[in-house]
């Protein structure tokens, strides 16, 4: 059967009778799209990174030592290995302010390889399984069991961090001999880069005196607020009342990293909406001397029947074919950017959570539109004038 | 009913502070299977004539009716509809679409019809085999001759089955061997399709080969 002469069969022929500018206004779309999609993932990997930690923490307060709110920050969002300490004293002091439900604490400890432990560089967490509210849903999930004394189990990207795929196997943490029981799965948040030890194994540890701790310190207390409290009014209270630890509420986790974002955000936004006035005026420019150009074939084609819709379809069709493959290089081009340029940002390298397929799918999809309206716009105005040609002064037209 | 029925045309065309008037007051009937030619000066109105006829420009004032209908009075769409359904247009040049195969170039009109009919080609092979090209329907219009390329524009003219052929010099340049070989191309159609052919040329002996002469001077028409 032989193949049917269409609008978009002339339409692709148009495009291929001058593929040079072409295939320079599709790779400057697929530029365009490739910044956008890097921006869009940047930004929406940082920010679901930070929604993703607050929820998973499920406590409504963080407590930590005055002036530790960023370090705290840094442990928990973007996996970097910081301690900060406060004395155990403060737990009781947290539950007799108004308003607190129940609360567990942490106590973050460093390894440091061939001084006290076997393992790279990471934090070790130990937590008070009685009271833990934070850890103990993974653990059950995983292990379905209590850490025992002298058990631990590693986060999921520590796991590999120390080449821990294995389980049963002996690691010595602080002058201590731990097995190794498990792998937590992943909770994207930065504690999947540490070690988590039960609480008890810490006067062991503080016996050793391999760790940078002293008796009776804890780093961080997670508190839940009671039903019909405000958080930050309940937070309020423990920093009047205790001077030595500073909150920070769910909702504000990792405020000071959106504070840093905004800049970078005005940065992308910048520059997406400059290459995208770049493009729209490239796309005009093109469309504007392809206007001129083919006039008189417009013109033709109007004498033998083509209506006003046709020429518009036509010059369409060219413009969502060079938008749409320009969108789907640059969306390629843009994920593996992201994927490349995300050992070199340290925001990115730190933080745990990646993005989801349906999040990747969203920006794809958000990006194509962006790229095809960009053309479209563009596009816009010449085909306006050319579909308005009067004919005979077209196709007179030397 | 006349086929075509021209009533009290006007068409002004204003440049800057100037009113020229191409066609002036012109009126005359056209009937069904004519084979007429229009002569006249560079600027007498002929192209203004039979682009009034064929729906490409729209008159000042006065009438054009097709068939009894009023060509002049229909919307941009009904008149698209009109060129593509019931005209066959040629025009001082070739007029060829230089991206598309002799085929496609003849197929051109078929895509802008009415959904139903069919753009496979095979009807456009059969005009071009019926011009006297039927080997070239791969070829694209810069792999033609002046001549084989009119007789693509003269098979896309006839594509859509039009009633009327309204061809603006349709051999200017051509050599006078050619010239002749389109001209009985003409008359044949003209016998064995039964379709109106109204010619522009400047070229006396062709106009004389028609039916029927028509001279334009300054916008006014003059039945030879």
């Amino acid at each position: 059967m032989t193949k049917e002469f269409t609008i978009f069969s002339l339409a692709l022929k148009n495009l291929k009778r001058k593929p040079l500018r072409t295939g320079i206004l599709i790779v400057a779309i697929g530029l365009l799209v490739s910044v956008l999609v890097f921006a869009l993932s940047f930004v929406r990997r940082v920010d679901s990174s930070i929604r993703i930690t607050s929820d998973r923490l499920g406590s409504d307060l963080l407590i930590v030592p005055t002036g530790s709110r960023g370090a705290a920050e840094d442990v928990l969002l973007e996996n970097k290995v910081k301690t900060f300490y406060m004395d155990k004293g403060i737990i009781d002091r947290v539950k007799n302010i108004k308003g607190i439900d129940r609360l567990t604490y942490q106590t973050y400890l460093v390894t440091i390889t061939g001084v006290c432990c076997d393992v790279p560089e990471t934090i070790v967490v130990a937590f008070n399984q009685d009271t833990d509210f934070v850890i103990k849903p993974w653990l059950t999930k995983k292990l379905g069991r209590e850490l025992k004394k002298g058990e631990a189990i590693v986060g999921s990207e520590s796991a590999f961090n120390i080449r821990l795929g294995l389980t049963e196997v002996d690691s010595v943490l602080f002058g201590n001999i731990f097995k190794m029981v498990g792998v937590l799965d992943k909770t994207g948040t930065g504690l999947d880069n540490a070690i988590f030890i039960d609480d008890k194994n810490i006067d062991d540890i503080l016996q050793k005196g391999k760790a940078d701790i002293k008796p009776g310190q804890i780093s961080v207390i997670f508190a839940k607020v009671q039903k019909g409290y405000d958080p930050y009014e309940v937070a309020g209270n423990i920093e009047d009342s205790i001077i030595e630890a500073d909150t920070v509420a769910r909702k504000d986790i990792g405020k000071s990293l959106i504070n840093t974002l905004r800049d970078i955000n005005r940065i992308f936004s910048v520059t997406v909406m400059l290459a995208s006035i770049l493009s729209i005026f490239l796309v005009w420019a093109v469309f504007s001397a392809i206007a001129n150009e083919r006039s008189k074939e417009v013109g033709i084609m109007r004498a033998i029947g083509a209506k006003e819709n046709h020429v518009v379809r036509i010059f369409f069709l060219e413009v969502f074919v060079i938008g749409s493959i320009g969108s789907i290089l640059g969306i390629v081009s843009g994920t593996a950017l992201s994927f490349l340029l995300s050992k070199s940002f340290i925001i990115l390298k730190n933080l745990s959570n990646d993005l989801s397929i349906a999040e990747r799918i969203f920006i794809g999809i958000l990006s194509l539109l962006a790229g095809t309206g960009i053309c479209i716009v563009g596009a816009l105005s010449p085909i306006q004038r050319i579909k308005k040609l009067e004919p005979l002064l077209a196709i007179k037209e030397e | 009913m006349s086929q075509i029925e021209i009533i009290d045309i006007l068409k002004i065309y204003t440049i800057g502070d100037l009113n020229i008037r191409a066609v002036d007051n012109v009126s005359m009937k056209i009937e069904k299977g004519e084979f007429l030619s229009v002569v006249g000066h560079s600027g007498s109105g002929k192209t203004t004539l039979i682009s009034i006829m064929g729906g490409i420009i729209r008159p000042t004032t006065g009438r054009v009716l097709f068939e009894g209908i009023d060509i002049s009075s229909l919307n941009d769409e009904k008149l698209s509809e009109y060129r593509n359904e019931k005209i066959g247009f040629m025009f001082q040049f070739a007029s060829l679409l230089p991206i598309l195969t002799a085929k496609e170039n003849v197929l051109l009109p078929r895509i802008f019809s009415p959904k139903g009919k069919s753009k496979n080609g095979k009807e456009a092979e059969e005009y071009l085999d019926m011009v006297g090209i039927g080997e070239k329907i791969n070829a694209y219009p810069s792999q033609l001759s002046g001549g084989q390329q009119r007789r693509v524009a003269i098979a896309r003219a006839l594509m859509n089955d039009p009633q009327v052929i309204l061809a603006d010099e349709p051999t200017g340049d051509l050599d006078e061997e050619t010239e002749a070989e389109i001209m009985e191309l003409f008359k044949r159609l003209n016998k064995e399709k039964k379709v109106t052919f109204i010619f522009i040329t400047h070229n006396l002996d062709l106009a004389r080969q028609a039916q029927k002469q028509i001279r334009m001077t300054h916008g006014v028409i003059k039945e030879i």
